[in-house]
């Protein structure tokens, strides 16, 4: 190497080393964090995602920060008047960590799935439970439960749902009697697209739990929702029940509207027999909690009225 | 050259453009107080006097806001946004065209498609923790591609700019298809990765990012000399013994790991390589060192500045940094052009 080379090679280091020593700052800067201590039974939450924030009011542990919620912002109606006193962190994607930093929470639950990126940022703020997912409730319900030392509580609120159950599954059985189960489609109709949420999602998993059963073509599918493009692809959702996520905005309420007229939704099963019933798309679909469950099963009964009043 | 000196160290010598460094150094506090700012400002709000006893101890809660919070991700946009820039610089200079950018050779497009298919099909299995890796794999397998596809005995700027732009434009279409077709949940991650964000970001992130840009700045270093070259007619540059074809196949593939590397912890706000080179070119006319640092600070700045609008401006929303790029960069970028213009 000429020394021309050499010496080009030394400049170049300069820089090079100030950035090299960026590393080990990082270094430093990350050895300096120590876990934060976790209380046995915290009392200042803070939850990340919506099927958090619903658990917690259900255990009796009002959050002090909540994620803003997807529909009605900033929070849910229904949880609104329990909330009233927790403070706004952003977006559920990308919550505001100053803010999360200002709280002193003793806890704050997030979800894998969401806040992977920003866990090791979460856990120096605070003691940290990361949940693997944020649409089984059952599964919300029980881990946080155990981090928040509410077992009891949480108990109680499974028995009662299980009760609720199996009322309404009951009810099911004596309403339609042979033709019992049904099969089911939970529908979102959007401004594009039509999207049907299937057993593994938060709202299926409860019919499935009340013993609605799912069409052939969509049984044992994976995924949590199909999306269809087109009225051609209505067929896939042929079912004896639609509950339809109500149309949340105006292109959604009219592209509804132009469904209706068309043939092929109306050689539907469930569309011919008169079983569309819309339903709380907070409820059904975004809460991830078992309030919402609760505000599922609610929606159920009032079906039920309803049918058997013009039966 | 009235402003310049010659610096000699026994056989080593150097033009030193004095005055053009002076203005970098200027330049490099304007960004300092950037910095400061990004530190002292933020939804905490902190006293003076608190604010320095928060710097000195990083454990209590306002250190926490600071040394975790506050620091990493201004540093990390600041990487980013000097990363673009200079890759932005390179390739201007070798593509003899002001309207090239990491954006041109299909670096961001390709980052972006491997990006979101990561997101979409593996992130639910693997975690994000790779997805910094699949945007930089991206980045360098799209130039490729466009090299491979304008090689023909040898590339020249025109073929590649229109190769790189018409696999832009395939691979934009592909991530369009991927987000369309992936589940509603990755979709928004995906949206927010594609408009570029700092947020979030620690140091480990800080630490690789620049252990990468200062593997990248040690290659550049002994090869600078022929970036201020290639400009040239490629039968000048041969007729002054410049190996063109290497030359140019080895800056643009540098200047494709610059832009990959930045925009797999940045996301696709390339917009920053396309404006910062020309701000600096209007801030320093001589091409140079000094331009090329200048390009540098200014890319860290933008980045910095739209990362603390984005922070401050909609509380409690923490805005992508992205936006503010566009929002920011753009007013800049014309009032520049059209006072030169006057």
């Amino acid at each position: 190497m000429k020394r021309r080379d050499f010496m080009a090679l030394a400049l170049g280091a300069m820089p090079t080393l100030a950035l090299g020593a960026m590393p080990t700052l990082a270094r430093a800067g990350m050895a300096r964090q120590e876990e934060p201590r976790r209380p046995r039974r915290p009392q200042r939450i803070v939850t990340l995602f919506q099927g958090a924030t619903d658990t917690a009011v259900a255990l009796g542990v009002v959050p002090v920060g909540v994620v803003l919620s997807w529909q009605d912002p900033p929070i849910y109606p229904y949880l609104r008047s329990a909330l009233a006193q927790a403070s706004l962190l952003g977006l559920e994607t990308q919550p505001n960590l100053e803010r999360i930093a200002l709280l002193e929470p003793d806890l704050i639950v997030a979800s894998r799935f969401r806040h992977q990126r920003i866990a090791p940022l979460l856990s120096a703020l605070a003691p940290l439970t990361l949940l693997e997912d944020i649409y089984h409730y059952r599964y919300t319900l029980e881990t946080m439960a155990q981090t928040l030392d509410r077992q009891a509580r949480a108990e109680s609120l499974q028995r009662v749902l299980a009760s609720r159950m199996a009322t309404l599954r009951a009810r099911l059985q004596q309403r339609f009697g042979a033709r019992w189960p049904l099969t089911v489609a939970l529908l979102d109709i959007r401004a594009g697209e039509i999207r049907s949420y299937l057993a593994p999602s938060f709202g299926g998993s409860v019919l499935t739990q009340l013993g609605f059963r799912w069409p052939r073509q969509v049984e044992g599918h994976a995924g949590v929702l199909l999306r269809l493009g087109g009225v051609e692809s209505l067929p896939a959702i042929d079912a004896d029940v639609f509950f339809l996520l109500q149309p949340r905005d105006r292109p959604a309420r009219e592209h509804y509207r132009r469904l209706r007229g068309h043939p092929l939704w109306q050689r539907l099963a469930a569309v011919r027999q008169g079983r569309v019933w819309q339903v709380d798309p907070v409820a059904w679909s975004l809460s991830g909690g078992i309030l919402g469950v609760f505000g599922m099963l609610d929606d159920l009964d009032a079906w039920l009225d309803t049918t058997e009043a013009s039966a | 050259m009235g402003e310049a000196r010659v610096l000699r160290l026994g056989r080593f010598s150097r033009v030193v453009a004095w005055r053009a460094w002076c203005r970098v150094v200027a330049a490099l506090l304007v960004v300092l107080l950037i910095l400061l700012a990004s530190l002292a400002l933020g939804e905490a709000a902190l006293s003076a006097p608190q604010w320095l006893a928060a710097l000195r101890s990083p454990d209590s809660g306002a250190g926490l806001i600071l040394w975790q919070l506050r620091l990493p991700r201004t540093l990390l946009g600041a990487l980013v946004g000097a990363a673009l820039a200079l890759s932005g610089w390179l390739l201007q200079q070798v593509m003899r065209n002001p309207l090239a950018s990491p954006d041109t050779l299909g670096v961001t497009a390709g980052a972006a498609t491997l990006a979101v298919g990561y997101l979409a099909f593996l992130a639910a299995d693997v975690g994000t923790a790779w997805m910094p890796l699949a945007a930089a794999l991206g980045a360098l397998l799209a130039v490729l591609l466009v090299m491979l596809a304008a090689w023909r005995g040898g590339t020249t700027p025109l073929r590649l700019v229109l190769m790189g732009i018409g696999l832009s434009t395939l691979l934009s279409a592909v991530t369009t298809f991927v987000l369309v077709s992936s589940p509603l949940t990755t979709t928004l991650s995906a949206y927010v990765w594609l408009t570029g964000s700092v947020y979030g970001g620690n140091w480990s992130d800080v630490g690789w990012l620049a252990a990468c840009f200062g593997v990248a700045l040690v290659v550049l270093m002994p090869w600078v000399r022929l970036a201020l070259l290639a400009p040239l007619d490629d039968g000048l540059a041969v007729g002054i013994g410049v190996r063109v074809q290497w030359t140019r196949t080895l800056l643009i593939l540098l200047a494709a790991g610059l832009a990959g590397i930045a925009v797999a912890w940045g996301g696709a706000m390339a917009f920053v390589g396309l404006v910062a080179p020309h701000v600096a070119r209007r801030l320093l006319r001589q091409p140079g060192a000094a331009q090329i640092a200048m390009a540098v600070v200014v890319g860290a700045g933008m980045t910095m500045a739209a990362d603390l609008a984005g922070r401050l401006l909609f509380p409690p929303l923490d805005l992508p940094a992205g936006l503010f790029v566009a929002a920011i960069g753009t007013p800049f970028f014309l009032g520049l052009m059209m006072k030169q213009a006057r």
